[in-house]
């Protein structure tokens, strides 16, 4: 068989790096992806939770084959020891739990009362200051409509409750999940591998590896975000004297998952708790709504994309975009998937824009099939 | 639970692992980690496993069949600078004239493309299959994985990479003491 002498085929990246086209068909597959994400939910969720847990007990996991078990028991070991370490601190926390649940409802109808009574003192104290707001009567007129068409506390708490109970078992899924992962996680890279043609093997599996690496830095910059959120806030909280300012930082932190809107209700919680602690004094409040809007500017604009943007290798503004892009395609669910996915989808255009532009591995995969067809067809 | 830690059956795959230079030092627990980490392919006589000059991601050992290394050597110099006194068509850098050269020819066992476990250099030759052959291949980032997670096996597996290189050198420095004597 003739070879033809092949060329130098160094990888010039210069040559190969993603262009407008690339970069516009990237941004298009990940908004229609989040369009479509947010349609199932029920079942994303779980499964990022599960990547969160997959990455989280992977190193259990290889300490344990590194003993000589195998991987289906170590596998299952891990994951059983985890549910079993829920359980406990669930069987743990339940006689507090049980005490103080009663008294929960009281307690949250007891912090939104504090926080109708910091806006309702604001709104009156501004009407002292300004007398067209007093001739239009906007604390009663704001009082009364809230009055009106929020109702009581007690008939938004229900839903809420409805809402946890019916995602539980679609969350329930997420350690399911991170067992297989966890099992069968190699044989899949494998399987996927299997179907790649010789030709694109190995920038395909460079690919596979850049998405693994891709995840595993995003879910730990999260973390690392997560992290610097809660001492932050928690810092400043204290330095304020507004109690539990650990549990109240940590819980804005994990809030703050969910760009913006996260931020936003994070920021009403830490209002409730100032306002309702400290009824007498709604400067506090205020101070506390200022120091949380400054963490929240400093996270959305420096400490995400210096943790999870840098994670993804994207530009600052890239990132700051993208969410503004995800947002509006999907929501909510849009604004806690857009990097995640756009990371995803970067590296498989990326990779794929790389091999469909290179003559050289175009040419060898079409002799690889003329050779296959050779073969197959030579005793016809 | 303690049957669970128990040096486990090594299966024919295993053993066939074991067989291979690259491994030879390893547990049959180190092999079964090593092992999550492979992949095997299947090539035809003829086909191309890689260029030279292409960045290299992996190393390949052979488990069965041959593999032919070759590199392309430019013409000598004075050759082309004679052909470009002369202005011949051969002249032209595009229509350079390049020769292929054979280095060697690799039956199972053996393994070949072991720089690009250390750097991501291009490849120095070109492997083609010789034959229909399986070859297992290992990837880098794996290998740079397995520095961080399981530093015991990687150190092995560094060892055997050493020797094999440094036998290599062994066998270059005559070649290039007797071409400084020429």
């Amino acid at each position: 068989m003739h070879h033809a002498a092949p060329a130098n085929h160094t990888v010039d990246e210069s040559q190969h790096g993603s262009g407008p086209i690339v970069w516009a068909a990237i941004i298009a597959t990940t908004c229609l992806l989040l369009f479509f994400f947010q349609k199932i939910l029920w079942l994303v969720v779980p499964f990022l939770l599960a990547l969160i847990l997959y990455y989280f007990l992977y190193p259990s996991m290889q300490a344990l084959i590194y003993r000589g078990m195998s991987r289906e028991a170590a596998a299952s070991i891990v994951t059983l020891g985890f549910l079993g370490l829920l359980s406990v601190i669930g069987v743990g926390l339940a006689p507090w739990v049980t005490s103080h649940i009663a008294g929960w409802q009281d307690i949250v109808i007891g912090y939104v009362q504090g926080g109708l009574q910091l806006l309702d003192s604001s709104l009156r104290a501004l009407e002292a200051t300004w007398g067209p707001l007093a001739r239009a009567h906007l604390a009663d007129t704001v009082a009364g409509r809230l009055t009106q068409g929020a109702g009581s506390v007690t008939d938004h708490l229900e839903p809420i409750v409805v809402g946890i109970m019916a995602w539980a078992p679609s969350l329930m899924l997420a350690p399911f999940l991170a067992f297989f992962f966890l099992r069968d996680g190699r044989r899949f890279q494998r399987f996927l591998g299997g179907a790649v043609p010789n030709a694109f093997f190995e920038k395909t599996l460079y690919l596979l590896n850049e998405i693994d690496r891709t995840s595993r830095a995003y879910f730990q910059g999260l973390i690392k975000l997560t992290v610097l959120d809660t001492l932050t806030l928690a810092a400043g909280l204290w330095l304020l004297g507004i109690p539990g300012p650990f549990a109240l930082g940590l819980i804005c932190a994990v809030l703050a998952w969910i760009p913006y809107v996260g931020s936003i209700i994070g920021g009403l919680l830490v209002v409730l708790v100032a306002a309702t602690d400290f009824p007498d004094a709604p400067a506090m409040a205020y101070w506390a709504v200022a120091r949380f809007g400054r963490v929240r500017l400093l996270d959305d604009f420096v400490y995400m994309p210096l943790t999870i943007g840098k994670s993804l290798a994207l530009h600052p503004l890239v990132t700051v975009l993208m969410i503004f892009v995800g947002g509006a395609v999907a929501g909510v669910s849009g604004l806690m998937l857009v990097l995640p996915v756009l990371g995803v989808v970067m590296v498989i255009g990326e990779t794929i824009g790389v091999i469909v532009t290179d003559p050289r591995l175009m040419a060898r995969h079409r002799h690889a099939l003329a050779l296959r067809r050779e073969q197959a067809s030579a005793d016809l | 639970m303690v049957n669970l830690f128990r040096p486990r059956k090594t299966s024919p795959r295993l053993e066939r692992l074991r067989n291979l230079s690259l491994f030879v030092n390893l547990t049959a627990a180190e092999l079964q980690i090593v092992d999550g980490l492979l992949h095997e392919r299947d090539y035809l006589a003829g086909e191309v496993i890689f260029d030279e000059g292409e960045e290299g991601q992996a190393i390949y050992i052979v488990a069965s069949g041959e593999v032919l290394i070759s590199r392309q050597e430019q013409v000598d110099a004075g050759r082309a600078a004679q052909a470009e006194a002369n202005g011949s068509a051969a002249i032209h850098p595009r229509r350079r004239q390049w020769d292929t050269g054979r280095l060697a020819q690799l039956g199972p066992g053996t393994f070949f493309g072991e720089l690009a476990l250390l750097d991501n250099t291009p490849r120095s030759a070109q492997a083609r299959a010789a034959s229909a052959c399986q070859l297992i291949v290992f990837f880098r980032d794996d290998f740079v994985g397995l520095l961080d997670t399981h530093a015991r096996i990687a150190s092995k597996i560094s060892r055997e990479l050493a020797r094999h290189l440094g036998a290599r050198m062994r066998d270059l420095a005559p070649a290039a003491g007797a071409h400084q004597h020429l």
